[in-house]
């Protein structure tokens, strides 16, 4: 079957089954077996069968598309152009060396909205990072499905949360919530590859919203336990935030281009035969320019849209270039870029949007093992890998500033923290921050290499863990201690996870997988800095976080496993955790150390990805662009060779073996006491213990502003416009009451008067009234001769004549 | 009628049934038929009425659904007017019984009778003056249908008004405990608003004169029916050109095509200094705006709701609400088109104040239902700010289709907060039915006691959030999309709102639903959902879903009639609008942002 | 001196001519003013009833006068005896009222015990 039809249908199907098991489970989960029981077979069923249709696509990838050895050097990219038979050509255009766009399939299943041009699918691109993050991400996902068919046992029964008080003084007894968490679960599993899988942005934002609110589901999941409930919120809030830039990022793109595909999409034209559209990237790295970075038309002529509106319908075309040239359009494409990257850095807990992550943790861990350290916060750095094209020099250099700081901040605070699902929580955030500042580098393949070789590290990190308190009931590692004897697979497999994330490995030999993946990346960021010394400090926040990394990563280890137990209670209940929950820990164990190797005949991670380098990014590139200063994002090959990867590696080296010997020494040979090291740094520890007092910050700058804005537009409605509204009323009424008065008054009182003088007169006429008849003929008499006097006078004239 | 009218206009009956058998119940329903103290029989009889009436409109609306396409029935994907009823009424000043649906009504339609159905069914626990109860309320339904129906503007007017009424007896006689304040303070809105529109009917009908139409235009605005034959219809015409004196009219479809003229005879007549046209187009803004509502005119509101009891709260925030966007897509934009190009940036502004200001109110209150009336406030919003957007633009050379998409993103953000709020409302009546009271600091907990329900309402208030897969999603994107092409400060600011929306939602869940236990008052009376109530709200969530996954449902019927009328006034700005209104005053900023 | 006196009083130039029309309106005129002195000044309801026979009568006498053959035009289709005839129709009335007179006088004097109209104030308003 053609590779182009074969790869939706089973990348899609593998997509829609976790969403299939999430209806049966919504339905069906509490009657599935004795307390739902049986909903995590549905649900693993699912995922298995979504592994299992990932590996096809996986296999049949390699299949055409056989991911060989990289050889760097300048033909790179193209070699890898499989069955586009014509790259033959490519070293004739212009003296570039990279024309060919890489192997993509696209398309669109299902049309939200359409009109005109512009048009909201559900689509796919896949290249070979989608079919990668596939196959990791339902592998973990399986992994951990298995895990929690353990870990959450305890949900089958009536559970009795000990966090919880009721307002007797009792604890909360509840029914278990077996089903509930594979059906978040599984929708969850269905969000994440509905953004792998996604072929346009607004597909990507609807999934990136979905999965926020899985997240949302997962954290709350003890939902009786407000600080479960408050750090739910807190976590799509964040997310919530990091959208809004995300979506000025979409408008900026939608307003100009009309379009968020990635990909070229095959529309009827006017006459009926299909037409090409161009999409985001051939619009942003049109073929024509060797694919390097342009301002699109559509952004140059929204910027200029004053000089369209002067310019006649004819010419714009024809003066677009110039515009171009004068700058039109640049900062258009940078907001897009920020923006996008906003959402990136909400997802993925980047600074300023990181402190959700360590208060998701309140999630069961299966939870934090997957979503809130291997898949979903991972999505933020597939997502700038994803949409690398279209981020311009300096919206890189943005990302890998913030990569810097997050990794930097985050390292430090896991240095001084207790609990040991939090200390991998920063731990996350700061390798999170080490992928972005990869990408930000310029190291395309480095950060999506260490994003792939994390999600297995740190799933495993997550899930011994999970083992841990599973057995001791305590997240707190100041009550653990010597743990390695009672649980020698746990206490192994995460040795492994943790000289896996330091980047253990003999140097030049071979290593772990964090080994390649953080190598590649030290040699990348030293490599930028080389080339751009302003920015060294960029290689030097890398090193350092690699030292702090080893250093905590084993202070935990140490105080986790190694020693004497420090507290008995603990130490007696500590047992080894069942087979369901073992399996899982030993599968990862061996992909986190294998994960990063090459296998002979060139097959590996590395090579794989570099399938899917972005076209236009092989080579070295200069200059700015939107801020004018000079700029060079070196080219990735070159880090790989000669000096700086001597330097790279050895700094790595140092570094970590530094790191592991430090907290060697305060915690297994205890010659350096840590309660000294925090004593004398004293205001430092206190700084870092209360996490830089990030969420003091922003409850001060956020939190508080925002329920005093909403008590002033609620006073404003109660304190301004209703008593306005009641005023109009009350004025009304009292102009009703003058006008009653007048009525009563005026009007009422001429008709009275009117009345009265007629009675009156009346009453005086009455007088006349004797009932004298003599009078009465006197009056007819008198009458009488009055009227002839009368009529004598004044008929005088006409008597006369 | 005779036997010809069948034949030239089918869906006369059709559509006046769909209007007028509600009214009919209730005057039979008014009758002494029903003896007392058989309540049970008046609630059956209005819910078989309601239930009819939708069955009536979905046969219209959705022809493929019973088989039989008939004459009467409504075309998908047509963009014109359909089922035109046209009779004379008042010859005297031209008035018609002149009916119609298309695309953005007819959608608008189904809702209203839907949403009846649903509240007659949410009004089983009404006890108080159950025959006068239900014979307001279907009053009420008669009149919200005619409006949505009536193309004539008198006719239009009047069932405007019809609508008022019933409302103010049902929020005054039914309500809570301020019912009276809230009753007045909702109708004095409201009549004020009316009043303002009035004024505006008389200006466009002393001013329009058809004798300035041509006579495609004639027929095409039904003034002369194309039903006839073409001689009767070059007699009618020709009588209408041989008249002495203007020919007033009430059509709205003439009167639109009298707008949309090169030489609009609203904006040749000047009055204090602007032209009748803006004049016109700013009363009636006034009042739809009101029925909207857009802050600063939104305080009844969040009273009415509040008092109303659940079933009106329904109606009122699913389908009165829409009134208001109706109006202006259908009256304002398409009759004064160039008061609509000056005064986009008023229609947008407005919009996304309403936006912003309604979600801090949201955030701020302390009462259940009064926190989902300004999250409506918030969310009616984003209809203002899409039905605004005039951005075919020189900038964007005239283009059409990012204005029509925040139009067509308006109109689903209606039907779609048509089905939410009053999904949201139920939900708070539901609780408030158990426990009477509505303070949000003092439930927590629910979901423990009643799961069901709770997760029905968590859905209802996620569609409300703008969750993709739900309908609130669609809208809100489509709408904050299409505002950057107008403005860039808006869009930020409505894209801003996405954050207040989340968090005056999930916060209102945690504190309602989420928790150990539930510490109010009333706490043994958390029973799970009855039947009926499940009936009610199982419908809303599926709509919820359906809607947001498959938003073409809407979209075929929305998108030919709103492009159409798009298209027609972006030709109209290039055309005309452009050369005539420059410099516009406050129209669309320049790039401010971008400009380099 | 007569020419004096006439001029002087009107009415006595008639003395000296010939009997016509203006002598039975003398006559008329001289009843009129007796009855109505006699009405208004007699408290008596039966002097009065006999002034208001007088009133009647010296109306009849101008009628009966006015009648003269003299004073007809000429081809006058009259037969001449208007006067007469509205004289003879005054003659029943005032027979007829007398009658009701009274009658309405002795039920006064019936209830009152007297016929001093100037008692009869009943209807004083």
């Amino acid at each position: 079957m053609d590779l182009a039809s074969q790869l939706p249908q089973l990348l899609g199907l593998a997509w829609l089954l976790p969403l299939a098991s999430f209806v049966l489970i919504l339905f069906f989960g509490p009657r599935m077996g004795p307390h739902g029981r049986n909903a995590a077979w549905v649900a693993t069923a699912a995922i298995v069968t979504s592994l299992v249709l990932s590996l096809v696509a996986f296999v049949s990838w390699l299949g055409v598309h056989p991911a060989v050895a990289a050889h760097h050097g300048g033909d790179h990219g193209a070699a890898h152009a499989g069955d586009h038979a014509d790259a033959a050509g490519h070293d004739a255009d212009h003296g570039s060396h990279a024309v060919q766009p890489p192997v993509a399939y696209s398309g669109d299943w299902y049309t939200l909205y359409e009109a005109g041009r512009l048009k909201l699918s559900i689509g796919w691109y896949i290249d070979s990072l989608t079919i990668l993050m596939f196959v990791v991400v339902t592998f973990i996902a399986t992994c951990i499905h298995v895990y929690a068919s353990g870990y959450m046992h305890d949900e089958l029964h009536e559970v009795t949360d000990h966090e919880v008080h009721l307002t007797d003084g009792s604890h909360l007894h509840r029914p278990g919530r077996f089903p509930r968490f594979f059906q978040a679960l599984s929708l969850f599993c269905f969000s994440m590859m509905g953004i792998l899988i996604a072929g346009n942005l607004a597909m990507v934002f609807i999934f990136w919203e979905l999965v926020g609110i899985c997240s949302w589901f997962l954290i709350g999941f003890y939902y009786e336990r407000k600080s479960a409930s408050n750090a739910a919120n807190k976590a799509f809030l964040f997310n919530r935030v990091g959208d809004f830039g995300m979506l000025i990022g979409l408008m900026a793109l939608w307003g100009a281009l009309g379009t968020l595909h990635f990909a070229d999409s095959q529309v009827p034209g006017p006459d009926g035969q299909p037409v090409s559209r161009p999409g985001l990237f051939s619009l942003v790295r049109p073929a024509e320019t060797g694919h390097a970075l342009r301002v699109p038309d559509g952004m140059v002529k929204f910027a200029a849209a004053e000089k369209v509106a002067k310019t006649a319908p004819g010419d714009v075309a024809g003066k677009v270039d110039a515009w171009r040239a004068e700058g039109f359009g640049k900062w258009l494409l940078f907001i897009a870029g920020v923006g996008i990257f906003c959402g990136c850095a909400g997802k993925s807990a980047q600074f300023p949007l990181f402190v959700w992550l360590p208060d998701a943790m309140e999630g069961p861990t299966p939870v934090s093992a997957l979503v809130h350290s291997a898949t979903m916060v991972a999505a933020g750095v597939y997502l700038v890998g994803r949409f690398f094209p279209v981020l311009t020099p300096d919206v890189l250099l943005v990302i890998a500033y913030i990569g810097a700081i997050t990794l930097f901040i985050a390292a430090t605070i896991a240095l001084v923290a207790n609990d040991i699902k939090r200390v991998l929580a920063y731990s996350t955030v700061s390798q999170l921050g080490y992928m972005m500042l990869a990408l930000g580098v310029g190291g395309w393949v480095a950060g999506l290499f260490h994003l792939v070789t994390h999600a297995f590290f740190k799933s495993l990190l997550f899930l011994c863990s999970g083992s841990v308190i599973h057995a001791c009931h305590t997240n707190d590692m100041r009550k653990m201690g010597g743990l390695a004897k009672v649980m020698p697979y746990t206490a192994g497999t995460m040795l492994v996870g943790c000289l896996a994330i330091i980047g253990a490995g003999i140097p030049f030999v071979i290593g772990l997988s964090g080994y390649y993946s953080k190598d590649s990346i030290l040699a990348q960021a030293l490599s930028f800095s080389q080339a751009n010394p302003r920015h060294s400090i960029l290689f030097l926040a890398v090193a350092g976080g690699a030292f702090l990394t080893a250093f905590y990563m084993f202070r935990l280890w140490f105080m986790t496993f190694a020693g004497t137990p420090r507290d008995h209670h603990v130490a007696e209940h500590a047992h080894e955790s069942p087979q369901v929950m073992v399996m899982p820990l030993l599968v990862l164990a061996v992909l986190a150390v294998v994960a990063g190797w090459t296998l002979p005949g060139g097959f590996g991670i590395a090579n794989l990805l570099e399938q899917s380098r972005p076209a236009g990014t092989t080579e070295t590139v200069q200059g700015g662009f939107a801020f004018g200063q000079t700029l060079t994002v070196p080219a990735e090959y070159l880090s790989h060779e000669g000096t700086i990867h001597v330097t790279a590696t050895m700094t790595a080296f140092a570094t970590a073996l530094g790191g592991v010997l430090l907290a060697a020494a305060m915690y297994l040979w205890r010659v350096i006491s840590p309660a000294a090291i925090a004593t004398i740094f004293r205001p430092v520890f206190i700084f870092l213990a209360n996490r830089w007092y990030f969420d003091e910050l922003y409850h001060a700058l956020f939190v508080v502003p925002a329920h005093r804005l909403a008590a002033v537009a609620s006073g404003i409605d109660q304190g301004l416009i209703d008593p306005f509204i009641n005023g109009l009323a009350w004025t009304a009424r009292q102009v009703a009451g003058i006008d009653a008065w007048i009525d009563r008054t005026l009007v009422d009182g001429l008709g009275h008067a009117t009345a009265s003088a007629t009675w009156s007169a009346g009453l005086e006429l009455k007088k006349l009234q004797t009932g004298s008849l003599r009078q009465y003929v006197m009056f007819i008499a008198a009458g009488t001769v009055a009227l002839f006097v009368l009529a004598s006078i004044v008929f005088r004239s006409s008597l006369a004549g | 009628m005779s036997p010809a009218d069948a034949l030239t206009q089918p869906a006369l009956w059709p559509l006046s049934m769909i209007v007028f058998l509600p009214a009919l119940v209730a005057a039979v329903l008014a009758l002494p038929i029903i003896p007392k103290g058989r309540e049970e029989l008046i609630r059956w009889v209005a819910l078989a009425t309601t239930v009819v009436v939708f069955v009536l409109s979905l046969w219209m609306a959705w022809p493929t659904l019973f088989g039989a396409v008939g004459p009467a029935q409504f075309t998908i994907g047509e963009a014109g007017m359909q089922g035109v009823v046209k009779k004379p009424w008042i010859p005297a000043f031209n008035i018609d019984y002149l009916l119609g649906v298309d695309g953005i009504s007819m959608p608008l339609v189904v809702l209203t009778t839907f949403l009846s159905v649903l509240a007659c069914a949410a009004s089983w626990p009404i006890t108080k003056h159950v025959k006068a109860y239900h014979v307001l309320f279907l009053l009420l339904e008669t009149g919200m249908l005619g409006v949505f129906v009536s193309l004539d503007f008198f006719l239009f007017y009047v069932f405007w008004e019809v609508m008022l009424l019933p409302m103010y007896f049902l929020i005054g006689i039914w309500g809570g405990p301020r019912r009276e304040y809230a009753a007045i303070k909702f109708f004095l809105y409201t009549l004020f608003g009316s009043v303002l529109m009035l004024l505006a009917i008389l200006m466009l009908y002393f001013t329009s004169d058809l004798r300035m139409l041509s006579p495609e235009q004639l027929v095409a605005s039904h003034v002369v029916s194309p039903a006839l034959d073409a001689a009767s219809r070059a007699d009618a015409v020709a009588a209408i050109a041989a008249a002495q004196s203007p020919i007033h009219t009430f059509n709205l479809l003439a009167l639109a095509q009298l707008g949309q003229l090169p030489k609009s005879p609203f904006a040749a007549v000047s009055l204090w200094g602007m032209s009748l046209e803006i004049w016109a187009f700013l009363l009636l803004l006034i009042g739809f705006v009101i029925k909207v509502p857009v802050v600063p005119v939104h305080t009844w509101l969040p009273d009415a709701h509040v008092e109303a009891p659940t079933p009106i709260s329904m109606i009122l925030a699913g389908v009165l609400l829409k009134l208001g966007g109706y109006g202006i897509l259908r009256i304002c934009y398409p009759i004064c088109p160039g008061a609509g190009l000056s005064l986009a940036w008023l229609v947008c502004g407005l919009g996304v104040v309403s936006m912003v200001y309604g979600a801090f109110a949201a955030l701020a209150q302390k009462d259940f239902k009064r926190m989902v009336a300004y999250s409506s406030v918030s969310h009616m919003g984003y209809v203002m700010l899409g039905l605004g957007v005039w951005s075919a633009v020189a900038g964007n050379e005239f283009r059409w289709d990012a204005w029509a998409q925040g139009v067509n993103g308006a109109m689903f953000q209606m039907l779609a907060h048509g089905i939410s709020s009053a999904g949201m409302f139920f939900m708070v009546g539901v609780l408030y039915d158990r426990v009477h009271h509505r303070n949000l600091e003092e439930f927590g907990g629910i979901f423990n006691r009643m799961p069901v329900y709770s997760g029905l309402a968590v859905a209802v208030f996620f569609a409300g959030l703008g969750l993709p897969g739900l309908c609130g999603f669609i809208g809100e994107v489509l709408v904050t999309l299409s505002s950057w092409n107008y403005s860039r400060t808006l869009a930020v600011i409505s894209a801003f709102t996405v954050i207040l929306t989340a968090a005056y939602i999930l916060w209102a869940i945690q504190r309602v639903y989420l928790g150990a236990e539930y510490k109010g008052p009333h706490g043994d009376h958390l029973t799970p959902m009855t039947g009926r109530e499940l009936a009610i709200a199982t419908p809303l969530v599926f709509l919820a879903i359906l809607f947001g996954v498959a938003p073409q449902l809407i979209f075929n019927y929305v998108t030919p009639s709103v492009n159409r009328q798009v298209e027609t006034l972006a030709d109209w700005t290039r055309d005309v609008g452009s050369k005539a209104a420059q410099p516009v005053a406050g129209g669309p900023p320049a790039a401010d942002v971008t400009s380099r | 001196m007569n020419i004096v006196v006439a001029s002087a009083v009107p009415l006595l130039g008639l003395i000296t001519e010939p009997v016509s029309v203006a002598h039975y309106l003398v006559v008329g005129a001289i009843l009129f003013v007796s009855g109505v002195v006699c009405m208004a000044m007699k408290r008596n309801a039966l002097g009065v009833l006999m002034g208001i026979e007088l009133v009647l009568n010296g109306a009849n006498v101008n009628f009966v006068a006015f009648a003269s053959p003299y004073l007809q035009g000429e081809g006058s289709r009259s037969l001449g005896l208007d006067g007469q005839v509205i004289a003879l129709f005054v003659i029943l009335l005032a027979a007829a009222e007398a009658a009701v007179a009274l009658a309405i006088t002795l039920n006064f004097y019936n209830n009152h015990a007297t016929v001093d109209v100037d008692r009869a104030d009943d209807l004083k308003g």
